[in-house]
């Protein structure tokens, strides 16, 4: 018989809960992870463990999953001393992230490339594994380096009570904190990679939304996660009887090492609120204000968190009502004292199916999003789109509670008149002209062979990404071919350049104005093909979908003035259905020919709004305000 | 206080002291009484050359005082290019310093104040430790050699007096008056020695003492003292710990143990080979520097760190109101502490926003970089007579080096010429670009104010009058 999953043991909450009467029981337990075969390290097909400590100057033995006493064990016992373990834990919990994102974009994950030649930016070189490092650094840090493709973790040590005035929380003063002990933190990063692999172009810091977005939408993923994890949510549901909104460390992000930085009793990040001055507990108030006023990468980040968090409690207390009145006799108000167990369960058991829920909706939303320059409204759209396709009857009310989220939270979408369901939708394109419509069906054509080669490969069970990677790439390469060929063959100028400005592309040298420069590009812009990906995926109403995404985009520089190397980008995210004749469902693009979203930018980059936010306190200024998304300045705090 | 306070000019000249630093001179006069107040003497190296300017502008300032004394000396903070000179020219300060006036944070009695310092004085050891231990040539270690200069404490500088010399401007100036040193507070508002006491008021900013800001549980608002210092100090300690196990034996204990019992600690001959071939074929996989970068996080938050203790202070010419405010090298953690501050004896309308608002000459904080001027401050400096000068050497090498210090920013040097109706002054150029009432006639608007700018590259300075 095969293997479907190998069971590990490891942390549900940070290592220190072992520690507490309260949370020992629940703080280790076993998770089930996808059976693949795995050399020492543990390596796999997505990640590979590497246990070298250069500040140590040493190295630690690599763990053996496949050997047997610890796979009759269910993994090593979980341990803060023992190297061996910190291993099988960061692939743990790299795993049952990675598993989530697949299984929401119905798609094996392809790391983002590496580019091997800067001469040849096209030629991309493929990435097998993530690599991870469970002990990389002396700090209170962890990162994703996406030049190296791999995840640092640190490890320091608790501050021990500074001048005797400050609790410790749950720390041992002086003992040492991991970070790759924390499934939160793991989660995070591999989040980071996760969302790199499939929106390279996020990591660029174009407005304030986008390097929030990659920070808030790590943080959900690691919360929404830790909610799928029963018994821990069972825990908690009969401590606070099934009132999701009071305190909780359910809510909290790396508790443990948020007390070790700060010397006291705060998680690094909540969701659902935080203490005050006085010590007392507050539950966060949405308040529209602070996504117009905070602008730090973590605290804008933490509105979308919050906005999701308050989508999922939405949706707890309407599924869960009728529970209550059962349990009431109607009246909906519980009697004093402990809640029954039966309750706990199943009220533990709607919050968990509605986290995962919840998880795979904001992750399939990706799919959905513009190639780059995200902001938090473009998001809502996507969710509402993407969940459209998947689950078009929406029973329970899920894209009712994130419209109704994102509204108390401020959070609007650029040109959208109402926050209904209909006009947040991406969408379509309906108008075409004929010769226009032409050639998408010739592409539709064109990409329907193509694709099936790619599908085929695709379902096979075998790990051949590699194969993958290789054919999309000949498939962007062919398409770019056609694309360029039949605009000759087919379009005049005009036609073409009317087309193109339908997808937020351009055949024109840019005039742009800028304060009192006129910039004018040296170049048209040249056509980048970014992705061609079929996708399967499977809505919760059990519905398939099948679709194929191309990205297309254009980049220009600017050679002289002010702005001299500023980038500017336009593109879009074409969506096809695949069981409707390769139809264009939605184009979602950002216009390179934009002049507001241009001035935005460059405002934005130069420092001139409010909303720009210097990585560090340094005297050096951000290199040229052009910079990339610094994760090792960013992290983790 | 009186009705009817005497009107004051004051004349403040910015000394050019050939590198990056500070030196103020102020001479606050009313028809019958002068008053003269130094606000730092340093550079920011310690070289000959360094040494033979302070010399010059200490000597300068001398002879034309002609035997009176400053009635103030204050020392913002204990960084070279603020205080240097009290070491290099004791001689010519001793005896011509009636008071000096320092930081709460200078004080020896005061408990709070010297266990931060210790805990300072830790971190600059350590982090100069630091710097002995890594190559040059790294960017940490590059970072670390910048950082220390403020201290005089980099090894590589063969002039430097190590991190005991602003320690020790500091000591001297407690020395040099005869009169009792006054340690500042913010909220404090003290008359001006010299002036007739209702004439100037002088107000307390910086550095923050807000007990309850020690052990703020929000990491946003603790960028000032609090338990991150000693974080980083521990964390410093272990770092350098490593670099000691990685360039000698590694005989410490206590390293041998940590991050695990040393059972589980591999060198490379004894690790698991498959796992040293598997980290050595991909060399840009490979993470042999990536912890040294720790290094340099550290030193630049000693750095802001140091900066934030800096004391500022703002003078009125009670008479018409107007301010001049002197920001040291302030960053942003000292500058929003500003806000709460609770100022002894005032009464009505008086705020900290009030002060912003009649600030008539603003001192750039931090030699214009772009994190030492809180926009929402500069936002609020509206007066029309506003007029900002920089400390600024364009030719000082950490200014010129590739990937140099961006001094002034350029986003705050444009906003300080519009703020200001192009009136900035620079320490190395005189007008700023822009602002030269010659060139750029009909765009700055020097004319509208009663003094114009006076320059005297003989001794070295630029010259601007305040009245009121």
């Amino acid at each position: 018989m095969k293997s479907t999953h190998r069971l590990l043991r490891g942390y549900s909450l940070d290592p220190a809960f072992s520690t507490k009467l309260d949370t020992a029981t629940i703080n280790e337990i076993t998770y089930r992870v996808r059976w693949e075969s795995l050399k020492r390290g543990p390596r796999g097909d997505y990640f590979e463990v590497i246990d070298y400590d250069p500040a140590s100057n040493c190295y630690y033995d690599p763990v053996d999953l496949d050997e047997k006493h610890i796979l009759a064990q269910n993994g090593l016992d979980p341990s803060e001393g023992n190297p061996a373990f910190h291993q099988q834990f960061v692939y743990t919990i790299a795993m049952t992230t990675l598993e989530h994102f697949e299984q929401s974009l119905g798609r094996k994950v392809i790391w983002s490339p590496r580019k091997y030649d800067p001469k040849y930016p096209e030629r991309n070189l493929y990435v097998d594994t993530i690599r991870l490092y469970p002990h990389a650094f002396r700090d209170a840090n962890a990162y994703y380096d996406p030049e190296k493709k791999a995840i640092l973790f640190g490890y320091f040590e608790a501050v021990v009570n500074p001048r005797g005035a400050s609790p410790q929380g749950i720390n041992l003063p002086g003992g040492v904190i991991f970070t790759c002990l924390s499934p939160d933190i793991i989660a995070h990063e591999v989040t980071h990679a996760l969302l790199d692999s499939i929106h390279p172009r996020f990591i660029e810091n174009t407005n304030p939304d986008v390097p929030a977005f990659h920070e808030g939408f790590a943080d959900i993923v690691a919360l929404l996660q830790r909610f799928t994890i029963t018994p821990l949510v069972e825990h908690q549901i009969a401590q606070t009887r099934g009132n999701l909104e009071e305190y909780s460390f359910l809510g909290e992000l790396a508790t443990q090492f948020g007390n070790a930085l700060q010397g006291n009793r705060g998680a690094l990040r909540s969701a659902i609120g935080k203490f005050d001055e006085k010590g007392k507990w507050q539950r966060y108030i949405p308040d529209p204000n602070d996504y117009k006023t905070i602008f730090e990468p973590h605290a804008r980040g933490a509105i979308l968190v919050a906005t999701i968090f308050d989508a999922f409690i939405r949706l707890y207390n309407s599924t869960t009502a009728d529970l209550l009145r059962i349990a009431t006799n109607g009246t909906g108000i519980l009697q004093p004292g402990a809640i029954h167990p039966d309750l706990v369960k199943r009220l533990a058991n709607a919050a968990c199916e509605i986290a995962e829920r919840l998880l795979h909706i904001c992750i399939r939303a990706l799919d959905y999003c513009p190639p780059h320059d995200i902001t938090f409204g473009d998001y809502l759209r996507a969710l509402i789109t993407a969940d459209l396709d998947s689950s078009p009857n929406d029973m329970n009310g899920y894209r009712l509670a994130l419209i109704e989220a994102f509204r108390s939270w401020g959070i609007f979408p650029d040109r959208v008149n109402t926050l209904s369901v209909e006009s947040l939708q991406w969408s379509k394109p309906d108008t075409l002209t004929q010769p226009e419509q032409k050639l998408l069906t010739y592409i539709a054509r064109f990409l329907k062979d193509q694709v099936r080669t790619i599908v085929e490969i695709s379902t096979m069970e075998v790990n051949n990404r590699k194969e993958i990677f290789q054919q999309s790439g000949e498939v962007q390469r062919l398409l770019h071919e056609q694309l360029l060929s039949k605009r000759n063959g087919r379009f005049t100028e005009h036609q073409w350049s009317s087309f193109l400005k339908k997808i937020g592309l351009t055949n024109q040298v840019q005039h742009v104005h800028y304060e009192d420069e006129i910039i004018t590009t040296e170049k048209v812009p040249k056509l980048e093909v970014h992705k061609v990906r079929p996708v399967y995926r499977v809505g919760r109403e059990g519905k398939l979908v099948e679709q194929v995404l191309v990205t297309l985009t254009q980049t220009y520089v600017i050679e002289n003035g002010t702005l001299q190397g500023a980038k500017f980008r336009g593109g879009a995210t074409l969506i096809l259905n695949m069981s409707r004749n390769f139809d264009v469902e939605y184009i979602i693009y950002k216009n390179i020919t934009s002049r507001h979203r241009f001035v935005d930018q460059m405002d934005y980059q130069q420092g001139k709004t409010a909303s720009f936010v210097a990585f560090n306190d340094s005297m050096y200024e951000e290199a040229d305000g052009f910079a990339a998304i610094n994760f090792a300045h960013l992290h983790f705090h | 206080m009186t009705r009817n306070p005497a009107a004051v000019t004051v004349t403040v000249k910015m000394f050019d002291v050939g590198e990056l630093g500070d030196c103020f001179w102020l001479q606050f006069a009313t028809r019958d009484q002068e008053s003269n107040v130094l606000i730092d003497c340093g550079s920011f190296r310690n070289s000959e050359k360094s040494k033979t300017r302070l010399n010059k502008i200490a000597g300068y300032i001398r002879n034309q005082l002609n035997d009176r004394q400053l009635d103030v000396v204050v020392g913002t903070h204990q960084h070279n290019d603020h205080v240097s000179g009290f070491v290099h020219c004791e001689k010519i300060f001793t005896g011509m310093v009636d008071q000096t006036w320092l930081s709460w944070l200078d004080n020896p009695r005061d408990q709070l104040a010297r266990s931060i310092k210790k805990d300072q004085l830790n971190l600059v050891d350590t982090v100069s430790k630091l710097q002995s231990r890594l190559p040059a040539t790294s960017s940490a270690g590059q970072i670390l050699k910048d950082v220390l200069g403020f201290y005089a404490a980099s090894g590589e500088d063969e002039d430097g007096g190590g991190p005991e010399l602003p320690a020790r401007g500091i000591e001297i100036l407690k020395q040099l008056p005869e009169k009792e040193v006054r340690y500042l507070s913010p909220g404090d508002i003290l008359p001006l020695p010299g002036m007739p006491t209702d004439a100037v008021r002088v107000y307390v900013l910086g550095p923050p003492r807000n007990q309850t800001l020690l052990f703020d549980k929000d990491p946003k608002k603790t960028e000032t003292y609090d338990p991150n210092l000693a974080f980083a100090n521990i964390n410093a300690k272990r770092f350098l710990s490593a670099l000691e196990n990685n360039t000698s034996d590694g005989s410490d204990r206590a390293e041998k143990q940590f991050p695990f019992s040393s059972t589980h600690k591999k060198s490379e001959a004894k690790a698991h080979p498959e796992m040293v071939a598997l980290y050595k074929r991909e060399p840009w996989r490979m993470i042999e520097d990536d912890w040294m970068q720790t290094a340099s996080r550290l030193a630049l938050y000693l750095d802001s760190y140091t900066n934030n203790s800096s004391l500022v202070l703002a003078f009125e010419l009670v008479k018409s109101g107007k301010i001049l405010l002197f920001a040291a090298d302030a960053q942003t953690g000292n500058w929003l502490s500003w806000d709460d501050i609770k100022w002894k004896g005032v009464t009505g309308t008086f705020s900290t926003e009030a002060l912003l608002r009649n600030t008539v000459l603003y001192k750039v904080g931090h030699h214009g970089s772009h994190n030492a001027t809180l926009v929402k401050a500069l936002e609020s400096m509206e007066h029309s007579e506003l007029v900002a000068m920089i400390p600024v050497c364009k030719t000082d090498p950490n200014i010129t080096k590739k990937n140099g210090w961006k001094m002034p920013a350029k986003n705050l040097y444009k906003r300080l010429k519009e703020k200001t109706g192009y009136r900035v002054l620079r320490m190395d150029d005189g007008y700023a670009d822009g602002c030269d009432p010659q060139k750029n006639k009909g765009k700055t608007k020097w004319k509208s104010l009663p003094y114009q700018p006076r320059f005297d590259e003989k001794n070295f300075f630029v010259e601007y009058t305040v009245t009121g």
